[in-house]
């Protein structure tokens, strides 16, 4: 082979003219005259590609519940530059527009109720026998994030972060570290993370006293100025694998928080003690319009310590993932709850897969829970009847479909369906309040489409 | 035999986050092999044998070096020179090479740097100078029919253009017959592997910059060679003209507009070497060369 390739310097010249007018002929006469000069059969085809310098990662969330309740439209995008040697720096933006109604924690009641809306301003009523949603809910949030990653020594990985984001009433300022590293042939990662926030409550009008009654539009003696609250995490967690298709994940978590933790628009019914019916307001509705009877802001402890613990395995099957977790949450709230997820990637075809996704949650009403204030007995010091700290399960059931595109990105669709149905414990029903529909259900729909792109 | 090649010929093997690093000097370069396989023992036998026979061809192919084959076929004086398979193997690929490139690619265009020295002055020399040395220049006057090679008078060959990469393609054949397996064998940037390391997605390759340690790319690299050529540091400039160190053997004069470099990842590191040489060798043209080519290419300007 190697004789046959050398040839005359005219003719080879003619040949090289030749082969300008056809694609990849200079690379097949190279490729067979080293294999001639390396005396191997044919190598194997390069593979080879340069590391991706930007990574771009958007996504568009609409977030419905049914009953002009709560809607959020979200535009969410990252973008990550990688740098040299495993460094990277990703800044994140976050944009949601929230609209709809949400509880106002007050009971339903057999007849009209009129309340006055956080902002003190002006008053709302509720139709008789209708739950009570507060209509005034509406927000723009923006979050920023960003978030710088490096070796740290051969075999560990340093991430610090920050957060922040705003809305009307809310601000948040967070930082975070996080490590990770690997041991036993990077079989065995060990990470941990700390993560400390600080935030402020801007309640609309003010954030009330809690237990205070709900006054009459334009009465705010008894709110008061912006609050805060300082929360820290703590994070632990090993992942092993186990074999070449499984590998899990055991994480614990820590969270403490400390401060203002109600919820400033969220209030209770003082209700009779034998009716269990909102007790009506003892002076007469003045012209500007007050709340038809009597309603307390809640109040939470200033103090929260959760503990939780996640497991996850992930199982490799021909290409199926099978995607199975586990959590367990405890809290000095006496709110426990159990999450177990469970995700299927089914590839079909080059590039796409369908993912269904079942999730169920359960968890335990908080120790200072009530669905209302009985009048007959001591205030308690604490109370909510935030339905978010009563006893309800929840399904999430949805579907992914994720898929390439032509030049190679990968977009996603997600549509999943969520439903969450709680009681209110029999000992907190009083009279007529047994026969109502007490807690108030959420059926929601989340639909997202993912755009990701590297270049 | 003797030269500046054979003092300080020493090997070091340390243990890595993944297997084994061997590193030594050769053909005037830092030499690199990562081994992932295998015991410290073994990766010892591997890499030693890896350095003698990077070694082995840097003083059989050296110009630098006296009593080698190429110091003979330069020094015959126009005398036929019979030479072993692996030089007649190295020629007939030169040969093919000088074809493929209309004559661009020459390994007798060496002696062109009695003229040009690429310092980053402006010393560009004169017109006569190139036009004499250019008269000892030209593969097609050299008479090649295998094993023998007679040279004009003055006319010498250089094999430095090819001798590293294929240095490194006959390397990484002895990573794949041993127990170290896989591995990367870099001399000088001019590297290939063995396949894919066993834990990670890829090997990760960063090519120079024009800066000194700068990395301008970072590959992740699988399987096959990846090569560089030029360097951004060699070169002259004179009023507002920057002579690449890329010189066209037909001219003697540099190829206008050459990139400052060139990479290519290819099947192997050799055919990777060749297509980054000939691209530099297209000066405006390289890009349009690589794509029409569809070579797997980083080009700086």
């Amino acid at each position: 082979m190697a004789a046959a390739l050398v040839a005359a310097d005219a003719g080879a010249i003619e040949m090289s003219k030749y082969s300008r007018k056809n694609d990849r002929s200079v690379s097949v006469t190279l490729a067979a005259a080293t294999c001639a000069l390396l005396g191997t059969g044919v190598p194997a085809p390069v593979d080879a590609q340069e590391e991706p310098k930007w990574d771009f990662n958007t996504s568009l969330l609409y977030y419905g519940e049914d009953g002009d309740r709560v809607q959020d439209a979200s535009f969410k995008s990252i973008i990550r530059r990688l740098f040299v040697d495993d460094r990277s720096l990703s800044v994140g933006i976050t944009v949601d527009t929230l609209t709809g109604a949400t509880p106002s924690g007050a009971i339903r009641q057999d007849t009209a109720q009129t309340f006055t809306r956080p902002s003190g301003n002006s008053a709302y009523s509720v139709p008789a026998g209708d739950l009570p949603l507060d209509d005034t809910f509406r927000d723009t949030r923006v979050a920023l994030t960003a978030n710088w990653q490096q070796p740290a020594g051969e075999k560990g990985l340093l991430g610090l972060g920050m957060s922040t984001s705003k809305e009307y009433d809310y601000f948040h300022l967070g930082l975070n570290a996080n490590y990770a590293h690997d041991f036993n042939n990077r079989n065995t990662t060990l990470s941990a993370g700390i993560a400390m926030a600080r935030d402020s409550i801007e309640s609309v009008g003010g954030a009330p006293t809690p237990l205070s009654a709900m006054l009459d539009v334009g009465d705010v003696s008894n709110r008061n100025g912006d609050q805060d609250k300082d929360v820290m995490d703590i994070v632990l967690g090993v992942s092993q694998v186990i074999s070449r298709d499984l590998v899990m994940q055991v994480n614990y978590s820590y969270s403490y928080s400390d401060g203002y933790l109600n919820n400033p628009y969220k209030v209770l019914s003082l209700v009779d003690g034998d009716t269990g019916d909102t007790l009506p307001r003892t002076t007469p509705l003045p012209p500007d319009g007050g709340p038809s009877g009597q309603f307390l802001f809640e109040n939470r402890p200033d103090e929260r310590t959760q503990h939780s613990l996640y497991t996850q395995a992930k199982y490799n099957m021909d290409g199926k993932v099978l995607d199975l977790s586990y959590r367990y949450m405890t809290d000095d709230w006496e709110i426990d709850s159990h999450t177990v997820d469970v995700r299927y990637r089914w590839p079909i075809g080059s590039g796409s897969y369908l993912e269904p996704r079942l999730r169920f949650y359960t968890q335990s009403e908080a120790d200072f829970y009530r669905l209302s204030l009985d009048s007959a007995q001591d205030l308690p010091a604490f109370a909510s009847s935030d339905y978010r700290l009563g006893n309800f399960d929840a399904i999430t059931a949805g579907l992914k479909y994720g898929w390439k595109t032509r030049n190679g990105n990968d977009m996603s669709l997600r549509v999943e369906w969520y439903t969450q149905s709680g009681t209110v414990p029999g000992e907190q029903l009083i009279g007529n309040q047994a026969g109502r529909d007490n807690y108030p259900d959420l059926n929601a729909l989340i639909v997202q489409f993912s755009y990701r792109f590297s270049r | 035999m003797s030269g500046p090649g054979t003092a300080g010929r020493e090997l070091q093997v340390v243990a890595t986050e993944h297997g084994w690093a061997a590193r030594f000097r050769a053909m005037g370069s830092p030499c690199e092999v990562l081994l992932e396989g295998g015991t410290r023992e073994q990766a010892s036998i591997t890499a030693a044998e890896i350095a003698a026979e990077a070694w082995r061809i840097e003083d059989k192919f050296s110009r630098y070096l006296t009593g080698n084959i190429i110091d003979r076929i330069n020094t015959a004086n126009g005398a036929a020179v019979s030479v072993d398979d692996e030089t007649g193997n190295l020629l007939d690929f030169a040969t093919t090479l000088h074809a493929l490139s209309s004559g661009r690619f020459d390994i007798t265009s060496g002696v062109l740097r009695e003229v040009w020295t690429f310092d980053g002055s402006d010393q560009v020399p004169e017109l006569a100078a190139v036009e004499s040395v250019l008269a000892r220049v030209g593969w097609s006057r050299a008479r090649w029919k295998r094993p023998v090679l007679a040279l004009e008078p003055g006319m010498e060959i250089d094999l430095g253009g090819i001798a590293k990469e294929y240095a490194v393609d006959l390397c990484v054949c002895i990573v794949r017959d041993s127990p170290c397996e896989p591995g990367l064998v870099n001399f000088g940037g001019d590297l290939a592997v063995s396949g894919p390391p066993r834990r990670r997605k890829a090997w990760k390759v960063a090519v120079e910059g024009v800066l000194p340690d700068s990395a301008d790319h970072l590959i992740e690299l699988r399987q096959g060679g990846l090569a560089t050529s030029g360097d951004a540091q060699r070169f002259l400039l004179r009023d507002g003209i920057r002579y690449s160190h890329i010189l066209n053997p037909a001219s003697g004069w540099p190829v206008p507009n050459a990139p400052a470099s060139v990479t290519v990842a290819a099947d192997t590191c050799t055919q990777a070497g060749m297509t980054s040489t000939l691209a530099m060798l297209e000066g405006e043209g390289a890009e349009k060369f690589l794509e029409r080519e569809g070579a797997l290419h980083w080009c700086r300007r």
